[in-house]
């Protein structure tokens, strides 16, 4: 799983002249190259493996969701601009199948594991005109939130920046060696907090946490619910039937959900306790530090 | 020497009309042959700078020149289609920069080509006026289109059906102008360029309508089940990208299954470059890759094949239209003989009279020659524009 040699390996053959022929855009020729990323966790990955050598830029605002947000006139013209543009993939950001953006210059940084890709079962096929038989279906794509697939993600980012600019190679693999074992560690913690007792049952305000259930085998079941929305009377005659079948004394949030909810979580037995997605910008701490007190958080489950 | 010359002057001044046919006739003898060298020269420069500047086009089997003239000069017929797989085949070779093109649909009679921004970049063109690509839908005219069309940023352009028979094919669409390409003196001027995935809206592979699972499709719903909804002949597919029904537009399939006309790659190196050629010479690969100045070569040699034969038949023509000329001044020496005979009864000597009859050959001559050569500077400053006209 983790392989910094793969990365030297294909860094040294990229310095030895097998790179892309467009390698920098409009940034580098200024100075520092710019990277736009379409969420944090890139963002964050591609800062600490970039360090000052390149600039990192996540354009959605720091208040939305930024799977959901769609680029404005100005946005699109930074993302045309980047010298690079660093994808989440896993139909994360449907937004770039409606836009322009320089395809030499984006790179997919969940292409190389495809194959674990979490699709959505809940899809309805639709037929009109001569068109046949098609769906619309999704794919799962909170990947990160398996640590593992994060260091893939990582070394992906790690990858780019190699091809790129070769000659910060040593520096990149060097920081990619440090997030991984960043990474790794949460992993391997997480790992160990589930293992006091796999069979817990788990429930979950948002259907986001697929990978981390994946990872850690979890029992898990979601409901769809937002964590600064009152659930109506239906959706909590819903989580009662859920829960008939799947008796959890835990709800993972994304977010604090309203004091009223909380409250009558309470009530019905169950506990809600914030794992946090980080998809955005955290308002305090940075991606490490709101992973590790997601690691807190989940011991207080298991313990 | 003056006397004869100015006689000679008053004689071919005084019949106009047989002067006239006399000097077209030398005019044509000698500007035909070399007039032609100078525009087959120019048309060869025009069609080899395009092609030297594109290094590799991948495409179909097939002819390769079908697939030059519609990746280059976007013109001829549409070659056989690949699948987009292909252009990611040379993307993931990081052996080329890679721009994939779909040169299929028309708008109001100008080619519409389906590419990516990268194709801006490669051939160095510019934004005269409004935007460049952004959203799905969207266009840039070439500068030539825009002056056709008399459109420029914020009108709407519609695409052509393919065939005036093909009643049941995909809705128009109305693309939106977003921008005006600079001038650039190439093909590029009559195009409309849209980025690929709006040519693939164009085929009715992307598309939008209402959200069958909605239930204000109701009235929209043939049949629904828990799995499946079929929708009925009402269901109307949108015919403009709007930012209100942008998020309803989706693929159908796996992208990777699309179909492109071709790719330019881009090598970054001679050595890519061969490394690239090699992987597509297995005669069991469906696509060929081609290096267009080969193929426009290859067309120039068969052209100058063709030109060699009409420079031997005009010479053989001009050959006859001279023959016919010396007859002329010698059947005019004839009719002329009353003439000759008074100049000598005056006191011409024979060789004054011999030097009038030659300097009326020689300025016949020198005129038709003269202007033989304004044709053929007019021909080599103008030409390359009436060629570029005709052949883009």
């Amino acid at each position: 799983m983790y392989r910094p040699l793969t990365l030297m390996i294909s860094a040294s053959l990229i310095a030895c002249g097998g790179g892309d022929a467009r390698l920098s855009g409009d940034g580098s020729e200024a100075g520092i190259p710019t990277v736009y990323t379409v969420n944090y966790p890139l963002q964050y990955f591609a800062e600490r493996i970039g360090g000052d050598l390149v600039q990192v830029e996540l354009p959605a605002p720091t208040d939305v969701d930024p799977a959901f947000w769609t680029p404005d006139a100005e946005a699109l013209a930074g993302l045309q601009a980047a010298d690079l543009i660093l994808l989440n993939g896993a139909t994360y950001a449907k937004w770039l199948a409606v836009v322009s953006v320089p395809e030499s210059r984006t790179v997919n940084t969940s292409a190389g594991f495809e194959d674990r890709y979490i699709h959505l079962e809940e899809t309805v096929t639709h037929s009109h005109g001569l068109g046949g038989e098609h769906s619309h279906e999704g794919t799962a794509f909170t990947t990160w939130l398996d640590p593992t697939l994060a260091v893939e993600h990582a070394r992906a980012i790690a990858d780019a920046f190699a091809t790129r600019w070769p000659e910060h190679q040593n520096a990149f693999v060097a920081e990619f060696e440090s997030l991984a074992a960043d990474l790794l560690a949460l992993d391997r913690q997480i790992a160990e907090i589930v293992a006091r007792n796999p069979d817990k049952v788990l429930l979950g305000s948002h259907p986001v946490y697929q990978y981390l259930a994946a990872r850690y085998d979890l029992d898990f079941h979601a409901v769809q619910w937002e964590p600064n929305e009152a659930p109506s009377a239906e959706q909590w005659q819903a989580f009662v039937a859920l829960r008939a079948d799947h008796p959890a004394q835990w709800m993972l949030w994304e977010d604090e959900p309203l004091a009223e909810t909380a409250a009558r979580l309470r009530e019905l037995g169950v506990e809600p306790i914030v794992f946090d997605q980080c998809g955005n910008v955290p308002r305090v701490g940075d991606y490490l530090s709101v992973m590790r007190q997601n690691v807190e958080n989940l011991r207080r489950v298991y313990r | 020497m003056s006397n004869a010359l100015y006689l000679a002057w008053r004689y071919l001044a005084y019949h106009k009309v047989k002067t006239a046919i006399l000097i077209t006739s030398i005019t044509l003898i000698v500007f035909l042959p070399v007039g032609l060298r100078v525009l087959v020269r120019q048309s060869e420069e025009q069609l080899t700078v395009r092609a030297e500047a594109t290094p590799l086009l991948v495409g179909a089997k097939g002819s390769p020149l079908e697939l030059v003239l519609n990746s280059l000069y976007f013109q001829g017929d549409v070659p056989e289609t690949m699948r987009y797989a292909q252009a990611i085949r040379v993307d993931t070779s990081r052996l080329a920069l890679v721009i994939p093109l779909y040169v299929r649909f028309e708008a109001q009679g100008h080619p519409i080509v389906g590419t990516t921004l990268e194709y801006f970049d490669f051939r160095g063109i510019r934004i005269a006026s409004g935007g460049g690509l952004t959203m799905l839908g969207d266009c840039v005219l070439g500068a030539r289109v825009a002056e056709a069309l008399g459109m420029g940023p914020g009108d709407r352009v519609i695409t052509s059906p393919e065939s005036v028979f093909d009643l049941a094919g995909v809705y128009p669409l109305r693309m939106h102008v977003r921008g005006v390409l600079e001038f650039s003196d190439s093909p590029d001027d009559r195009a409309i360029f849209v980025d690929l995935k709006t040519a693939w809206v164009i085929e009715g592979l992307v598309h939008g309508h209402v959200d069958l699972s909605s239930p204000e499709a109701r009235a929209q719903v043939l049949q629904r089940d828990s799995t499946n909804v079929v929708g009925n002949a009402s269901v109307v597919q949108y015919q403009e990208i709007t930012a209100e029904n942008l998020d309803e537009f989706h693929f159908h399939g796996d992208q990777e299954e699309y179909p492109i006309t071709a790719v330019i790659a881009v090598p970054p190196d001679q050595r890519a470059r061969t490394i690239l050629r090699g992987r597509y010479s297995s005669p069991d690969d469906l696509v060929q890759i081609v290096e267009p100045t080969s193929v426009i070569d290859e067309l120039l040699d068969t052209v100058l094949t063709v030109q060699t034969f009409v420079i031997a038949a005009v010479v053989v023509v001009g050959i006859s239209t001279l023959a016919t000329a010396i007859l002329v001044f010698m059947l005019s020496l004839r009719l002329r003989r009353r003439e000759i005979e008074t100049m000598r009864k005056i006191g011409g000597s024979r060789s004054s009279i011999g030097w009038v009859m030659v300097s009326e050959i020689v300025v016949v001559i020198v005129v038709g020659v003269v202007l033989a050569g304004g044709l053929t500077v007019l021909t080599s400053r103008f030409g390359s524009a009436v060629i570029r006209a005709v052949i883009f």
